[in-house]
C-alpha cells in the first residue's frame, strides 16, 4: 500500500484531519480513566469513583456526536480518497467503540456500587487479571490508532480470545460457588456481569484493531477465522 | 485503401459478444513533437464498453496519449512516434488504413464544445453528406437516434432548423456527442468534457457517457476526480509523459499502489 505522506496542499483539509483524530484521542484517554476509575470504586470499594464515572460518561457521548459531525464534515468538503478517506471512517467507527467501551465502564460502576453495599467476595480479586488484560487491550489499540500502527492493532484479535476465556473461568467459578452461598447469589451475579462487561470491552478494542488494519492496510480482517470468537 | 478499422480476420457471424479487455492497446508507445519528448514508454489496453480516465497534472501527456488515438497529432508539424497503437487488433498506423476513416470511427468531443455555425440538424449530419449520404429517412433516422443517444432530441426536437449556436452551454456539449456518435463510431475519445458546464449540465453529460458507454468504448481526459470516480471503470494515472498507474477506478481511488498516485489523488502535489 502506498501511504500519502507529507502535508495536503490544502491546509484546512490538515487541519480538519487532525481535529479529527485529536477528539478520538481525547475520548480514548477520557474512557481509559473511567475504565481505571470503575476498578478502583469495584477493588477499593469505594463509591466516589464510580459516581465520576457515571458523571463523565457524559463528555464522551458528546464527543463522539462531534466526531461524527466532523467527518461528515470532512466528507462533505474535502472528498477525500484513498488514505485519507480510510482514516476519516476510520475515526468515525473508533468512536463508536470507544464510547461502548466507556459504556461498559459505566455498567462497571453501577455494579460496583451494588457490591459495595454488601460485604465482599473473595472472588472479586480475580476479576483484577481480567481487568488488566482488559485495559490493556484498550490502551493498545489507542496507541495503534495513535502510530497507525496495523502490526500493534493485528495482536488485539488473539489476546481477545485470552479475554473471553478468563471470561468463562470466571463465569464458572461464581457458578459453581454461588450453590454453595445462597445469600450471596445477587453478588455473584453482579460479578458475572462485570466480567461480561469486560469480556465487552475487549471485543470493542478487537474491533479498533480491525479498523486501523483497513485504515493502515486497506486490508480487511473482520470476519475472518481467526477474528471469530467461540 | 481500406477504410474499414475492424481486424480484417473478424466476421460479424463469429464475432464474439464478449467485449475485448484491449479493444485500443498502447505498446511500447513513444510519443515527440519535434525533439521534446512528450509521452515515454506507455504500454497499457483499454477495455471495450468501458470508460477509462486519464488524470495527471497539467502537462503530464494525457490529452497527448488521447489525441494519438485517432492520429490528431499527425496535423501537429514535427511529431513522431515510436511503438504502436491498436484498436481492435488493428494499428491505426497500418499504411492500408484510411485515416479519415479511422477519425470516422472515432469520435471526439473537446473541453469548449465546437459545434458548426449550422442548424441542429445539419450539424448532426454534414459529416454524413460529406461522406455522400443523401437519402433523406436515413438522415432524419440517424438524426433522431443521435440526439436521443445523446438525451437531446426531447429538447429540440421542434427546433431541428435552429441555429446550433442558440442552444445552452451544456446543450452544446450534448449536440458535439450527438454529432460525434452520429457516425456509429467505435470509441468516444473525451477531452475533460465538463469543464465549462454548470453541475447539472454536467450531471446530464455524466449520467449520458453512463448510458453510452453500453455501446461505445470511452476514453475521457478529465482534472475532475470527482468525475472520476463518477464515470470510469478504469483509470490511468500519468505524470511528465509516464504511465505511472492503471487500474479499476476503485482501486486507484481506495488503495493505489504508487505513492506517486496517492499523493497526487489526496492533493498532497499537482
Amino acid at each position: 500500500m502506498a501511504e500519502g505522506t507529507g502535508r495536503h496542499i490544502l491546509g484546512s483539509f490538515d487541519n480538519a484531519l487532525e481535529t479529527l483524530r485529536n477528539n478520538v484521542l481525547m475520548m480514548g484517554r477520557l474512557a481509559e480513566r473511567n475504565l481505571a476509575n470503575a476498578a478502583k470504586g469495584l477493588f477499593e470499594r469505594d463509591d466516589d469513583p464510580c459516581n465520576i464515572v457515571i458523571a463523565d460518561d457524559e463528555e464522551i457521548d458528546t464527543l463522539e456526536i462531534q466526531v461524527d459531525q466532523e467527518g461528515v464534515l470532512i466528507l462533505t468538503r474535502f472528498q477525500p480518497v484513498a488514505n485519507d478517506l480510510r482514516q476519516v471512517i476510520t475515526s468515525m467507527k473508533s468512536s463508536v467503540n470507544i464510547e461502548r467501551i466507556a459504556d461498559q465502564a459505566v455498567n462497571i460502576a453501577r455494579r460496583a456500587r451494588k457490591l459495595n453495599a454488601h460485604p465482599e467476595l473473595p472472588v472479586i480479586h480475580s476479576l483484577e487479571p481480567m481487568f488488566a488484560h482488559a485495559s490493556s487491550m484498550f490502551a493498545d489499540a489507542l496507541r495503534a490508532y495513535s502510530d497507525n500502527s496495523a502490526e500493534i492493532a493485528r495482536g488485539l484479535k488473539a489476546r481477545d480470545k485470552e479475554l473471553d476465556e478468563m471470561n468463562r473461568q470466571f463465569a464458572r467459578t461464581c457458578t459453581e460457588r454461588m450453590a454453595g452461598e445462597p445469600d450471596s447469589v445477587r453478588g455473584y451475579l453482579n460479578l458475572i456481569f462485570i466480567a461480561r462487561f469486560l469480556e465487552r470491552v475487549g471485543d470493542h478494542a478487537t474491533n479498533l484493531g480491525e479498523d486501523i488494519v483497513f485504515a493502515v492496510d486497506a486490508e480487511e480482517i473482520r470476519h475472518t477465522q481467526a477474528s471469530r470468537t467461540d | 485503401m481500406e477504410s474499414e478499422l475492424k481486424s480484417p480476420a473478424a466476421d460479424p457471424s463469429t464475432a464474439s459478444p464478449e467485449p475485448r479487455p484491449d479493444f485500443i492497446q498502447v505498446k511500447d508507445f513513444n510519443f515527440f513533437y519535434g525533439r521534446k519528448q512528450a509521452l515515454f514508454d506507455i504500454t497499457m489496453d483499454i477495455p471495450e464498453r468501458q470508460v477509462t480516465a486519464f488524470i495527471g497534472p497539467s502537462g503530464c501527456g494525457k490529452s497527448t496519449l488521447l489525441r494519438n488515438f485517432n492520429r490528431m497529432n499527425d496535423l501537429i508539424d514535427g511529431t513522431h512516434h515510436t511503438g504502436d497503437i491498436t484498436i481492435n487488433g488493428r494499428s491505426i498506423y497500418d499504411p492500408k488504413l484510411e485515416i479519415i476513416a479511422l477519425r470516422r470511427s472515432i469520435g471526439m468531443v473537446f473541453q469548449k464544445s465546437n459545434p458548426f455555425p449550422k442548424s441542429i440538424y445539419e450539424n448532426i449530419v454534414y459529416s454524413l453528406r460529406i461522406a455522400g449520404r443523401r437519402n433523406r429517412k436515413f438522415l432524419d433516422e440517424t438524426v433522431e437516434r443521435s440526439l436521443r443517444g445523446a438525451a437531446l432530441w426531447d429538447e429540440v426536437k421542434d427546433r431541428l432548423n435552429e441555429s446550433a449556436l442558440g442552444l445552452s452551454g451544456g446543450q452544446m456539449q450534448r449536440l458535439c456527442i450527438a454529432r460525434a456518435i452520429a457516425n456509429n463510431p467505435e470509441v468516444l475519445l473525451m477531452d475533460e468534457p465538463c469543464s465549462a458546464l454548470d453541475p447539472i449540465a454536467t450531471a446530464k453529460v455524466e449520467e449520458l457517457i453512463h448510458e453510452l458507454k453500453k455501446d461505445f468504448t470511452i476514453v475521457i481526459v478529465t482534472h475532475n476526480m470527482q468525475q472520476a470516480t463518477r464515470c470510469s471503470d478504469r483509470t490511468a494515472f500519468f505524470y511528465l509523459g509516464r504511465l505511472i498507474e492503471f487500474d479499476t477506478t476503485e482501486k486507484i481511488f481506495s488503495n493505489p499502489s504508487q505513492k506517486q498516485t496517492e499523493d497526487y489523488i489526496t492533493g498532497r502535489f499537482g
